[in-house]
């Protein structure tokens, strides 16, 4: 079984990229301070991040640090404003919910594996433009536009009925 | 730097790459030590005082003595700090501060990254150091400290939004995000620069640009009346002088951020004066707009905290989007630009 790898400065920085990526939603997962867990997902993200950038999508890999970023801070904040800090003790351990889930992680990974050999990659059908961020704008406002504004709408009345509930547990009566 | 990027990576190259580095924190570093030595110097002046003047001549040696003082000083944590991320915090907010400079170009040939997204590589980086000071101000645990994160979480986030869109004006006008293409599309007369033509951009980005480094009059996460000393109230010795350094790393990339997107950059203000180097015209131009963040900070009291949301949604970002509404107007009318 040979996995056919050429150790090229891409696959370095893949490899310890994508350890970094998986390292941090790890630690994500088992901090039990909700500031550490916040801060170990910025750092996947961020490892996310220079994933992009390997695949030289440098405006993707930047406009994820840019939202993700401010998304965790504010996580962060209510992170600390609505949770208790005393207290944070160890859940009592549940082994045969333990078991189960370990069984199916590991068939997970057995079928993922599985599927990823067995798939095969189209090589690229056209190089890469030069510009990789003027051709996202480009189809952004031409080809994507209906779907694109449909997004911006649904995030506008998100952000509206969020405005609204909000409101409505400020209000006394 | 940039033709070392299409070849393999040698020995030689890393060692150039490593030697341009620590010359660019050199730089910074002499920097800091001298900005911070004229806004003593600057702000003492204007408010008929003498400032600094007793350490070496002319008090030239005063930055060199309080930055020994800090790393010679006991470094001290709080007993009930969350130490590790007590620790972390001053790296976390220097580090994206100090990358933030890689792609800034000073003259038509010396950069180190030429990204194509030029702009918004500041605005993502610069996010992590917000970061930075809420852990800085959560670790502490303090109550002082935890304000001054919140506030400075709250503020950054709020004014990073009319921040990158008054850039947009300029961004269109050029029709490149890079900022080689930006400084290339500003005309060769000084009133041809973006800060005529953009002037809604150019104000609403100043404004914008001194809360993101939080000086005064914007300077609520550390205001020291309030706060003590906000989100840095339990830091000292080598820790406090990182949150220190990151700031003034900022005000170093901000002025370059200005200089690049809206004075022209490396151009001399009128074609005659063509001989002088792009680069000498590019650092007085910088020279100019720390002067005036100075300046502003001798001169304007504080904002209070309920008014500093108000500012940016309520004026700044209508301006902005304003300000891409003419642009695109007379774009479309004219044919002028992009």
């Amino acid at each position: 079984m040979s996995f056919n790898i050429e150790f090229t400065g891409e696959f370095v920085a893949f490899f310890s990229l994508a350890v970094c990526a998986i390292v941090g939603a790890v630690m994500a997962l088992n901090f039990t301070k909700v500031v550490h867990m916040a801060l170990s997902l910025a750092f996947t993200f961020i490892a996310l991040a220079g994933l992009f950038v390997v695949l030289e999508a440098e405006f993707v890999a930047f406009v994820q640090v840019l939202l993700y970023v401010g998304a965790i801070t504010i996580l962060m904040i209510f992170g600390i404003m609505m949770t208790k800090h005393q207290g944070e003790g160890q859940e009592p351990s549940r082994p045969l919910l333990e078991t189960l889930g370990a069984i199916g992680c590991l068939a997970l990974l057995g079928i993922l594996i599985f599927a990823i050999r067995d798939a095969n990659f189209p090589a690229d059908s056209a190089p890469l433009p030069l510009d990789t961020t003027r051709e996202i704008g480009k189809l952004l406002f031409t080809q994507m536009a209906v779907p694109f504004e449909l997004v911006s709408v649904l995030l506008t009345v998100a952000f509206i009925g969020a405005v609204a509930l909000a409101k409505r547990e400020e209000d006394p009566q | 730097m940039q033709r070392f990027w299409d070849q393999p990576l040698t020995w030689g190259h890393g060692a150039i790459f490593i030697a341009g580095a620590i010359g660019v924190l050199a730089f910074v570093l002499l920097f800091v030590t001298y900005a911070i030595y004229f806004e003593r110097k600057v702000i003492g002046w204007m408010q008929f005082r003498k400032g600094p003047n007793r350490t070496g001549p002319l008090g030239l040696l005063q930055s060199v003595a309080d930055v020994a003082k800090l790393l010679l000083k006991e470094d001290t944590i709080p007993k009930k700090a969350d130490k590790g991320l007590f620790v972390l915090a001053p790296v976390l907010a220097f580090v994206p501060s100090f990358v933030v400079l890689a792609f800034i170009p000073y003259s038509q040939n010396l950069q180190f990254a030429d990204l194509n997204i030029g702009f918004l590589y500041y605005i993502a980086l610069s996010g992590i150091t917000t970061i930075a000071i809420v852990i800085g101000g959560w670790a502490s645990n303090n109550k002082y400290a935890l304000l001054g994160g919140m506030r400075s979480a709250a503020q950054m986030i709020s004014y990073e939004v009319p921040l990158v869109i008054s850039v947009v004006g300029c961004v269109m006008w050029a029709n490149s995000l890079n900022l080689r293409d930006i400084v290339a599309s500003q005309g060769s007369y000084f009133w041809h620069w973006n800060f005529l033509p953009q002037i809604v951009g150019f104000a609403v980005f100043v404004v914008a640009a001194i809360s993101e480094l939080n000086r005064t009059p914007f300077d609520l996460p550390e205001a020291e009346s309030e706060l003590v000393a906000g989100y840095h109230v339990e830091y000292s010795g080598f820790r406090f002088a990182f949150f220190m350094l990151s700031e003034y790393v900022y005000v170093y990339a901000i002025a370059c951020l200005t200089t690049l997107l809206f004075l022209g950059g490396w151009n001399p203000p009128i074609p005659q004066l063509d001989f002088i180097p792009g680069i000498i015209w590019f650092f007085l131009k910088f020279a100019v707009i720390v002067f005036c963040l100075f300046w502003i900070r001798a001169t304007f009291p504080r904002l209070r905290v309920d008014q500093l949301m108000g500012l940016a949604w309520k004026v700044l970002l209508p301006l902005a989007i304003l300000n891409i509404f003419i642009t695109a107007a007379y774009i479309e009318l004219w044919g002028m630009g992009g």
